[in-house]
């Protein structure tokens, strides 16, 4: 269930996902306040070209998607934009 | 060796203009690389650029926002039934290969002739590149458009029932998805153009999905959905690349990744709703105007190399025009999504609508 995607099944009612719409957001405005903190510092050793440095553009990139792509995904659904899903 | 010093000098003091544009940029960016597979980062690359960033840095942050996009908008569009995987992975590996070439190409442009140089290379590979598949693109969406059957799916084109003709023995894979049965030989290639324009100017779609289409014979809504997986896989390489020699600004990468996952959605939503025709359109239409913005610049990178005269006013202007083009490409793109995601989702009902007769 990552992303925040659920199978829809014909017929089925479906609570808008109101509380994880809240949740990813709070994990998704962290990520960035802590982004916009710490920028310089970030800076720093994101462009270390020595050892696992180069990593973290990788790892960060990874762990932002995750939690702002679930976010836009029940921003979204909550707004009742979904997609016709054809076979 | 730590190189921080010297990569610092190339990253740009971010205001909250700049923060906002790179937010409103990635949100239209996003949508229409949800939509036609790739092409938000043939906008994000030359509007980084005018925002003062070096081409090399702009193509690897970019990077570095686009292969999580890719990832989201793979995933959302897999749920839509549009995903080849398989033909997605075998053009990546190849379009790998690409990527890595690509980027050697461009460190060495850089070390030999500075940034204007490198930023000329980067602007003449759009130029060049999008007038000709975006040209092509636009003829065929004409044609479809004059035969007056725009509901029609997309008719193999002449090429690509030659290359699903030819059998290579041993060579041969069906891809169930896009349902063709084609030679690896001709995928190999194919994948490896994409990868090596993908590290150029950061989109390599615009070969991949022209090429799966009018080569392979993919249909247009495969061919840019399963263009995402393949933009995933080398976005994940080429980022890994750039970031060894610390040219990836963390920062414009998740400022871009922050308003196109909004897009992303969006666009992969939209794609349930058009006529497959419309992604023909849509491709031609942003890719000739984004050729135009970046041909308007090549004086200007020329006159820095000290090949041409130029006067400062006229240098200004030329790069204010190309500014203003490259916005009219974004606001083309995003109102010909919306506007026909509209009229599908009024033909369609509205969910509310639907929910009702489901239930």
């Amino acid at each position: 269930m990552i992303l925040g995607e659920k199978l829809r099944e014909e017929g089925v009612e479906r609570p808008k996902p109101y509380r994880q719409l809240v949740v990813s957001g709070i994990v998704s405005g962290a990520l960035y306040l802590l982004l916009y903190l710490y920028s310089a510092e970030i800076m720093t050793s994101f462009t270390r070209t020595d050892g696992w440095y180069p990593a973290l553009p990788v790892i960060a990139a990874f762990a932002f998607s995750f939690a702002h792509g679930a976010f836009t995904a029940y921003f979204w659904d909550v707004l009742g934009v979904t997609g016709k899903h054809k076979k | 060796m730590i190189a921080v010093e010297h990569a610092a000098l190339q990253f740009i003091d971010l205001q909250t203009g700049d923060v906002l544009a790179l937010l409103a940029i990635g949100f239209v960016g996003g949508l229409v690389s949800g939509f036609i597979g790739s092409g938000g980062a043939f906008v994000l690359t030359p509007a980084m650029m005018s925002l003062g960033v070096a081409g090399v840095v702009a193509v690897a942050s970019n990077m570095c926002h686009k292969f999580p996009k890719a990832m989201v908008g793979a995933y959302r569009r897999y749920k839509f039934g549009h995903v080849d995987i398989k033909l997605g992975l075998v053009m990546a590996a190849s379009a790998t290969v690409g990527v890595w070439v690509g980027a050697d190409i461009q460190q060495e442009i850089k070390a030999n002739f500075g940034e204007a140089g490198s930023n000329l290379y980067v602007s003449l590979a759009f130029v060049i590149v999008l007038a000709i598949v975006g040209g092509f693109v636009l003829r065929d969406a004409i044609k479809v458009y004059r035969s007056g059957d725009t509901d029609a799916q997309d008719k193999t084109s002449r090429l690509a029932r030659w290359v699903q003709s030819v059998e290579i023995p041993g060579t041969m894979m069906h891809f169930k998805t896009a349902n063709i049965r084609v030679s690896a030989l001709f995928t190999l290639p194919l994948g490896f153009a994409t990868g090596l324009l993908a590290a150029t100017i950061a989109v390599g779609g615009f070969i991949g999905v022209p090429g799966m289409m009018y080569v392979l014979g993919a249909p247009g809504l495969i061919a840019s959905a399963t263009e995402l997986v393949i933009a995933f896989v080398m976005g994940f390489g080429g980022t890994i690349k750039y970031a060894l020699h610390g040219l990836v600004d963390i920062r414009l990468a998740l400022i871009l990744l922050a308003g196109s996952l909004f897009g992303i959605q969006l666009g992969a939503i939209g794609t349930t709703f058009v006529k497959p025709f419309m992604i023909k359109v849509v491709m031609a239409a942003i890719m000739l105007i984004v050729a135009l913005s970046r041909g308007l610049v090549v004086p200007v990178y020329l006159a820095q190399l000290g090949q041409m005269d130029l006067a400062p006013q006229t240098m200004a202007w030329l790069q204010t025009a190309s500014l203003a083009t490259l916005v009219l490409a974004l606001c083309t793109g995003g109102f010909i999504i919306i506007g026909a995601m509209l009229r599908g989702y009024r033909a369609q009902g509205t969910p509310a609508a639907r929910e009702a007769v489901t239930e």
